[in-house]
């Protein structure tokens, strides 16, 4: 019998395939101690597979997006399909035109597979999280902006003293204040958008603006003309965006000991004398509810001690721990407390109502303006 | 909240429902997705009962506000039914009592 020299023995086989199993449990150790050092989804794929490349002496190795098969007559070209924990589908595409793929070189290309999409979850996670971050960030920072439309400084108001501090549920709000001067008299507003967070603390920057174009062009006619400035030059902007804010403006005369106010549909507004607070009830429903509309003006000859309160919802709606709230009353009674010092009575007022909370979170803004008359330093 | 009674009557494009318990910031959108298919239907009038509400809140008016806008453009009303004692004061303070029509 004659032996062909081209046939192989089985020392020579069982060899060969000791050196490849041997070589695929090599590839395999060093794709497993690969660390690839980049975040960027690309690069940190485009590592493994170069990696992986060499090491299984494949002419193509690519990682594309979906479910693809391989032709089953075609063992020169594989094609491993594998799901990220997100559901999302990629395939591992090898072409080796030297050899067809064994079974043992599936197993590989398969480790391969789920390395890289390993390595494409988490660079996307982390491209994600950096997104998040950089939003967050710039909602922050809007609305550490856009809460500066209410002003910082506390003027000097002859025969009156001034408290005015808001407290936004989150990092921005709807609630508002505003004054300025035109002329000897202090003009003011005190108000709140409806809704809450950033789109309110958005429209409420654009209240403020509106006020102070209205207290310079239609101050000396009073705080009625002033709000009817306001709800022409807002009214669209907010029915527009399915919002309204409840606003009360006010003006002190200093000479005459005046004070004037028109209410459009905010509460709580209180006129302290004499140790009773008298509510300043709204004459017409919220700007942006309904086109012009006039509103009443009401006024006020103050005596020494008397004070004014604009306050906002989020202190009688506050509740404590067993969902009771705060309420209209509590709140009278805390506002007609005799105080030298109006700053201190009025972050007072903020500690009471934080101090009933409790647990429970801040619900709304919280917002309180304050002028106590006679009392200037 | 709960929305209930929600009737519709083809023949005169109007519908009424009924809300109870709290309405407020968290309801808003769950509120928005049942009466907006009314509009969108055709349902130029709507009834909203309110004598089971127990709470309701500023982005929540600004909600029937502008399902009363969205009615009247179309040539209905809102109409709020039996306010109950919160929610009424509320109206009353804020003046948007003249602005519905309360039944």
């Amino acid at each position: 019998m004659s032996v062909s020299t081209e046939q192989v023995s089985p020392v020579e086989s069982l060899t060969a395939a000791l050196i490849d199993a041997n070589d695929q449990l090599l590839a395999l150790y060093d794709m497993a101690t690969l660390h690839t050092d980049s975040l960027d989804e690309h690069q940190s794929v485009n590592q493994i597979l170069h990696t992986a490349r060499g090491l299984m002496h494949v002419d193509e190795l690519e990682m594309v997006p979906g479910e693809h098969v391989a032709p089953t007559t075609d063992r020169r070209t594989a094609a491993i399909s594998v799901t990220d924990p997100s559901g999302t589908a990629s395939t591992l595409v090898a072409t080796r035109s030297s050899s067809p793929f064994t079974t043992g070189d599936a197993k590989l290309l398969t480790a391969v597979a789920h390395l890289a999409m390993r390595a494409q979850h988490t660079a996307r996670m982390h491209a994600a999280a950096v997104e998040q971050a950089i939003v967050r960030h710039e909602h922050d920072l809007a609305s550490e902006l856009v809460q500066r439309a209410l002003p910082a400084d506390r003027p000097h108001i002859p025969c009156a003293r001034l408290f005015a501090r808001t407290d936004p549920a989150r990092t921005a709000g709807g609630d508002l204040y505003s004054f300025s001067f035109v002329g000897d008299t202090f003009h003011f507003v005190v108000g709140d958008v409806s809704g809450k967070g950033l789109p309110a603390a958005l429209m409420m920057s654009n209240v403020v603006n509106a006020a102070q174009r209205s207290f310079t062009d239609h101050g000396e006619q009073g705080p009625a003309a002033v709000l009817g400035g306001i709800d022409r030059w807002m009214h669209d902007a907010l029915s527009d965006a399915d919002m309204f804010v409840t606003l009360i403006a006010g003006s002190f005369d200093p000479r005459a000991g005046r004070l004037a106010l028109a209410n459009a549909g905010h509460s709580p507004v209180y006129f302290v004398h004499d140790g009773a607070a008298e509510s300043i009830e709204a004459s017409r429903p919220p700007i942006g509810v309904l086109p012009n509309l006039g509103c009443e003006q009401i006024e006020h000859i103050v005596a020494p001690s008397d004070r004014f309160v604009g306050a906002s919802d989020g202190f009688p709606e506050q509740v404590d721990d067993s969902g009771t709230m705060y309420g209209e009353e509590r709140f009278e009674a805390a506002l007609i407390e005799p105080a030298d010092d109006i700053e201190e009575f009025g972050s007072g007022l903020f500690d009471t109502v934080e101090t009933f909370a409790g647990n429970s979170t801040q619900s709304d803004d919280r917002t309180l303006f304050m002028l106590e008359f006679g009392t200037a330093s | 909240m709960i929305i209930t009674d929600t009737t519709s009557s083809d023949s005169d494009g109007s519908s009424s429902l009924a809300l109870s318990g709290r309405f407020d910031a968290h309801e808003a959108d769950g509120f928005r997705a049942a009466v907006d298919p009314l509009v969108e239907a055709g349902t130029s009038s709507i009834d909203v009962g309110l004598s089971d509400v127990e709470f309701i809140d500023s982005t929540a008016l600004a909600e029937l506000v502008r399902l009363m806008k969205r009615c009247r453009e179309i040539g209905g009303d809102l109409r709020l039914r039996a306010p109950s004692d919160p929610v009424r004061v509320i109206l009353e303070l804020t003046r948007l009592d003249a602005a519905f029509e309360i039944v």
